[in-house]
């Protein structure tokens, strides 16, 4: 294998402290592959046995969701590793991969990643490290979410203008961004809520009313026309002089 | 001198007692020694608000109105007693009383078959202003435009006018307010009670203003919530920061402004 993979895998958060002849061997490992585009580089529910580290190109890693529409988890670049999921804990591939370029990756299988994974304990450390810092940046994105989730029941959405969902150009390792994604989506429904909420209120209605100006007279003129009415006047007039009178 | 305050609704159901109480409350909240009377003699209600039930209910306004006890003995002390619920429990120590009107049936017929003695009520009012050292006396009436009522609104200082947003209510306002003019009496509030949530409050209360010539002091939603726990507690106290509560402190504050 060449320099150039040797410097590729250096470059990535997994391998980037490993002794260079150590990058030397795992070089030896990897084998090369070239995607047109369109072209699949796994299915989702297919077994997992390697992890590819994207050299050129993009892809875009996938699923469906419940009607079988696609739903599109991530778009993977040069320098980022998918599939690693798989190699660790062999399960069936948990979402699909196409190739949205012309893309060259690198295939690195089980066995030989295992292989060195005993003689490299380092190599253990930094890929314990790597999915311990992915899981603490979940859980602080989780918990934002839910945080978020009580302010949006309470019909508070004013965090909306203070924070600002993780752009896809944030540097972080690829997979990661799946939660990026989730919070990015999260923030377009709370938006589009507000925004229906708003409207609904706008919807307000101006009452109708008509004052019989004829019937308000009459009715007037009923109550105040007797002898009753004419003494409780005069006694309320004498009482508020009193009353004036004694403040 | 106190003020007398009367709280008039041209028809029933428009949460008149309610609102009263919840008036009361707060003046007296805010410091103030306040009063309460219930002169819808036909249909007493404002007592269940403060906790008072046919067990321990002591003298009356009808008591009163007979010669057979001073206004004073018929003044209940909500302050010192009934604070049985959450909201009520607030008043502790504060200087607001009752004037219960009779529920027996025999004393209510007695009084409808009677007639009122007028010039007993009113010596009544006046006396409870200053025996109480009251600075407000708030009058809860009969609906309509019998003649009880228009003796309250006659010797009222503050005349609050309670309507729901329909026609029926308006129309009868109307008349209201041209009486309570005939009669010179010198502040006029309106308050809408029971506004859809959908309606437009600001156009409703300039519209009701120019046909009114009176401000409108508060447009108080229509809530399940009110209606709810309207006649076990103090709704004002017990959710302090609801809308319908929040609405009802500015009619309590302008109350309060009148000089």
């Amino acid at each position: 294998m060449d320099q150039e993979t040797t410097a590729q895998l250096k470059k990535l958060d997994w391998f980037n402290e490993l002794p260079d002849e150590m990058l030397d061997a795992l070089a030896q490992k990897v084998h090369k592959r070239n995607l047109s585009r369109d072209e699949y580089l796994f299915h989702k529910g297919e077994k997992g046995d390697s992890l590819f580290i994207i050299n050129s190109g993009w892809v875009k890693v996938f699923t469906e969701d419940s009607q079988g529409s696609e739903v599109v988890l991530n778009q993977v670049g040069s320098g980022e590793i998918i599939g690693e999921m798989a190699l660790l804990d062999n399960e069936p591939r948990s979402a699909g991969v196409v190739a949205l370029t012309e893309t060259n990756v690198l295939e690195l299988k089980r066995d030989d990643f295992m292989d060195i994974l005993k003689q490299q304990p380092d190599l253990a450390l930094s890929v314990i490290r790597n999915f311990s810092s992915r899981m603490r940046y979940n859980t602080i994105y989780i918990e934002k979410v839910t945080e978020m989730s009580k302010r949006v029941a309470k019909g508070d959405y004013s965090f909306i203008g203070e924070t600002q969902p993780v752009q896809a150009g944030d540097k972080r390792p690829s997979a990661q961004d799946t939660i990026g994604q989730l919070l990015s989506e999260f923030f377009t429904m709370v938006q589009g809520v507000k925004e229906r909420e708003e409207e609904l209120k706008k919807q307000v209605e101006k009452l109708t009313f008509q004052i019989d100006e004829e019937k308000r007279k009459k009715e007037f003129e009923e109550i105040t026309g007797t002898e009753f009415y004419a003494n409780l006047k005069a006694q309320a007039k004498a009482l508020r002089a009193k009353r004036t009178d004694n403040k | 001198m106190g003020k007398i305050v009367s709280i008039h609704s041209f028809r029933g159901g428009t949460g008149k007692s309610n609102t009263t109480a919840n008036l009361a409350a707060q003046a007296a909240l805010a410091g103030k020694r306040v009063g309460v009377v219930d002169t819808d003699i036909q249909s007493p209600g404002i007592h269940v608000l403060f906790g008072l039930d046919e067990e321990n209910m002591g003298k009356t306004l009808n008591d009163f109105l007979h010669n057979k006890c001073t206004i004073e003995e018929t003044a209940f002390s909500v302050g010192e007693n009934a604070l049985t619920a959450e909201g009520r429990k607030k008043l502790e120590g504060k200087d607001l009383w009752l004037i219960p009107s009779s529920i027996q049936a025999r004393e209510i017929s007695q009084v409808l078959k009677e007639g009122i003695d007028f010039n007993r009520m009113n010596e009544g009012l006046q006396n409870a202003i200053s025996d109480l050292k009251l600075d407000y006396l708030f009058i809860d009436t009969h609906p309509g435009l019998n003649e009880e009522t228009l003796l309250s609104i006659a010797i009222s200082d503050i005349l609050i006018i309670i309507m729901r947003p329909d026609d029926q209510d308006i129309q009868g306002t109307a008349v209201t307010v041209d009486v309570a003019s005939s009669l010179d009496v010198p502040s006029l509030f309106l308050l809408v009670n029971k506004a859809l949530p959908k309606l437009d409050r600001a156009d409703l209360k300039e519209r009701f203003e120019a046909n009114f010539k009176a401000p409108v002091a508060g447009i108080m939603p229509l809530t399940f919530d009110v209606a709810e726990n309207a006649s076990k507690d103090l709704f004002s106290l017990l959710e302090p920061d609801h809308e319908w509560s929040k609405e009802l402190r500015k009619v309590a504050e302008a109350i309060l402004s009148v000089q």
